[in-house]
């Protein structure tokens, strides 16, 4: 089967320094891939550069057979690539229905002249939207919250929202950037059974997180990163099992003690 | 009950001329209609879409000067000559739109300060077209078939019916998903641009709307004062339009609405005290803001929020 995203030597330095060095990996439709590494592994850089908020130095990003290597993030998300961001972002201002009705709106088929007018076609198109956005606060649980701003919700509650608005467009991929961390551990559960429920339906992740025990029990394949290098990619059971990558995390080398890193 | 109340006071608005036969009262009230459709089209660079504009003055002088020299020079009538003044704006707020949405926030309002004062410098400068500080005196009372708004009362209601189509447009827009989404770009621009939505047309529609309508509402006081020169671009103007946007509540379209009305009255309602007028009107005005920094919407606002809380606790 053809991959979904395929990431082919992916580099990006900054000052010099390596941030992501020769990544490849490969993401099949409907599958749930976890990213992990100590800090400053590169992570974070990587999906920048497959999201288009930083242009890689090298390499090639294909989202379903369609380069979009260096693309600008709003071309890559009508692509089909969806992201949230590690510290979360909302429109704190607007409330939750809006918030996730805005991720939609790009995708329809409302023009400016069908907006100042209020044609059929553009209450057609918030109909819909307003149905999906209502369908998804309730699968997060946030419907006795979805008319307030967003910004009085709880941190996690916020994720939740930027998780939500993500899924909006339906789109090919959704990349999480620490979709857990700051939540608290009695919602972790919830998050872990929710992606699970959309990952059965049908929805392709790739989650970046630190939490392994959630990645562990959530993907099926775990890609492993090291100072900017691809360390290890398996089954999350087999990858833990990997020297290396027990030696990155937990520094078993004596001259690595300097960097351990809680995983 | 909204839409009542609107509809009455709109209604109020343009019966004034046959409630009163003041033509001072009625000289207020008109530049309360052109003041608060400035202040609205200010309203939705700065409040919806967080852009911080001081073109909007070059944008009314050029809308002041655009008509004028259309009637004056180049031998058309004043409509045609409002056409020119919301094309004239239109184009070149693209032009130099782009290029300044391009920086940052700050470096933003620095170039619409620079071009404000060009356009200022222009005013002055370009003798052989504006007549420099000497301006062009004379404007005629503009006509539409075969009906002059020749004097304050009928002038009056052409400045109302311009009144109630800007802001009825701009009511369209900012209450669409277009205005929502300028909140948004306001709000957190790279999460808009993870979803899809490149925020440059927006912010460049924005900006170039608002010049359009500011440009029109320009030309309809330039004719109502029947002379344009340099002093049509001096700093008051702009003054007048953010006071109105911020003690109103940026963001909020009848919080600036409302405070437009309220704040062109104002200094003419504390004409009974010449010596002290415009000492109580700073004096309102430093109040309002230590009390409301928010503006009247945003103290609002902050009071729903409050509420929201409780509730969710």
């Amino acid at each position: 089967m053809s991959a979904l995203l395929d990431v082919h030597s992916l580099s990006k330095a900054f000052a010099g320094i390596r941030a992501v060095d020769g990544v490849s990996f490969a993401i099949k439709p409907g599958s749930m891939t976890g990213l992990i590494g100590p800090n400053g592994s590169g992570k974070s850089t990587t999906i920048d550069c497959i999201s288009g908020f930083q242009r890689p130095d090298g390499g090639r990003v294909v989202l379903a057979g369609r380069d979009i290597t260096g693309a600008r993030p709003h071309d890559i998300a009508r692509a089909g690539l969806m992201r949230t961001f590690q510290n979360v972002r909302v429109y704190e201002q607007l409330p939750v229905l809006d918030n996730l009705m805005i991720a939609g709106q790009q995708f329809d088929e409302a023009g400016w002249v069908d907006e100042l007018l209020r044609t059929r076609r553009y209450r057609a198109a918030v109909e819909v939207a307003e149905t999906r956005a209502r369908e998804l606060v309730e699968l997060v649980g946030l419907t006795r919250y979805s008319a307030l701003e967003a910004g009085i919700l709880s941190y996690g509650q916020k994720k939740l929202v930027a998780l939500a608005a993500a899924l909006m467009p339906k789109p090919k991929l959704v990349v999480l950037d620490e979709p857990v961390a700051g939540v608290n551990p009695s919602r972790i559960r919830e998050v872990e059974d929710v992606l699970r429920q959309l990952n059965q339906a049908g929805e392709t992740f790739l989650i970046v997180e630190h939490n392994v025990e959630f990645i562990t029990n959530l993907c099926d394949n775990v890609i492993v990163l090291d100072q900017g290098r691809k360390l290890a990619e398996g089954p999350a059971a087999e990858v833990h099992q990997d020297a290396r990558v027990l030696e990155a995390y937990l520094g078993l080398a004596p001259e690595m003690e300097s960097e351990r890193v809680p995983a | 009950m909204k839409l009542t109340a609107v509809i009455a006071a709109a209604a109020l608005a343009g019966a004034l001329p046959w409630l009163t036969s003041s033509n001072y009262i009625i000289g207020v009230a008109l530049s309360a209609c052109i003041f608060t459709v400035a202040a609205a089209a200010l309203n939705l660079v700065y409040g919806y879409t967080g852009l911080l504009s001081f073109a909007q003055l070059g944008f009314w002088g050029i809308g002041g000067y655009a008509t004028a020299l259309t009637v004056m020079t180049f031998g058309g009538n004043f409509w045609l000559g409002l056409l020119c003044a919301a094309l004239t704006n239109a184009v070149v707020a693209l032009a130099i739109g782009y290029p300044a949405l391009r920086t940052n926030r700050h470096a933003f309002v620095m170039t619409t300060l620079a071009f404000a004062l060009l356009v200022s410098l222009v005013a002055r400068d370009w003798v052989s077209l504006t007549r420099g500080p000497l301006g062009i005196p004379g404007l005629p009372p503009p006509t539409l078939f075969g009906y002059a708004f020749r004097t304050t009362p009928q002038f009056y209601l052409l400045a109302w019916a311009y009144a109630l189509l800007a802001l009825g447009f701009l009511y369209a827009l900012c209450t669409s998903r277009i205005g929502r989404t300028l909140v948004a770009i306001k709000q957190n621009e790279s999460l808009v641009r993870a979803q899809g939505i490149s925020p440059m047309p927006y912010k460049l529609a924005a900006f170039a709307i608002a010049a359009a309508i500011t440009g029109v509402a320009g030309g309809i006081y330039t004719f109502h004062l029947k002379i344009i020169d340099p002093l049509f671009l001096d700093f008051y103007y702009m003054q007048t339009f953010l006071i109105m946007v911020i003690i109103g509540g940026a963001g909020s379209f009848w919080g600036v609405v409302i405070a437009g009305v309220l704040m062109a009255a104002l200094p003419e309602v504390l004409r009974f005290s010449e010596d002290w007028r415009m000492i109580i009107y700073g004096a309102v005005l430093l109040a309002a803001m230590l009390a409301m920094p928010g503006g009247v919407a945003g103290w609002l606002h902050a009071w729903r929020v409050a509420r929201m809380r409780a509730a969710v606790r």
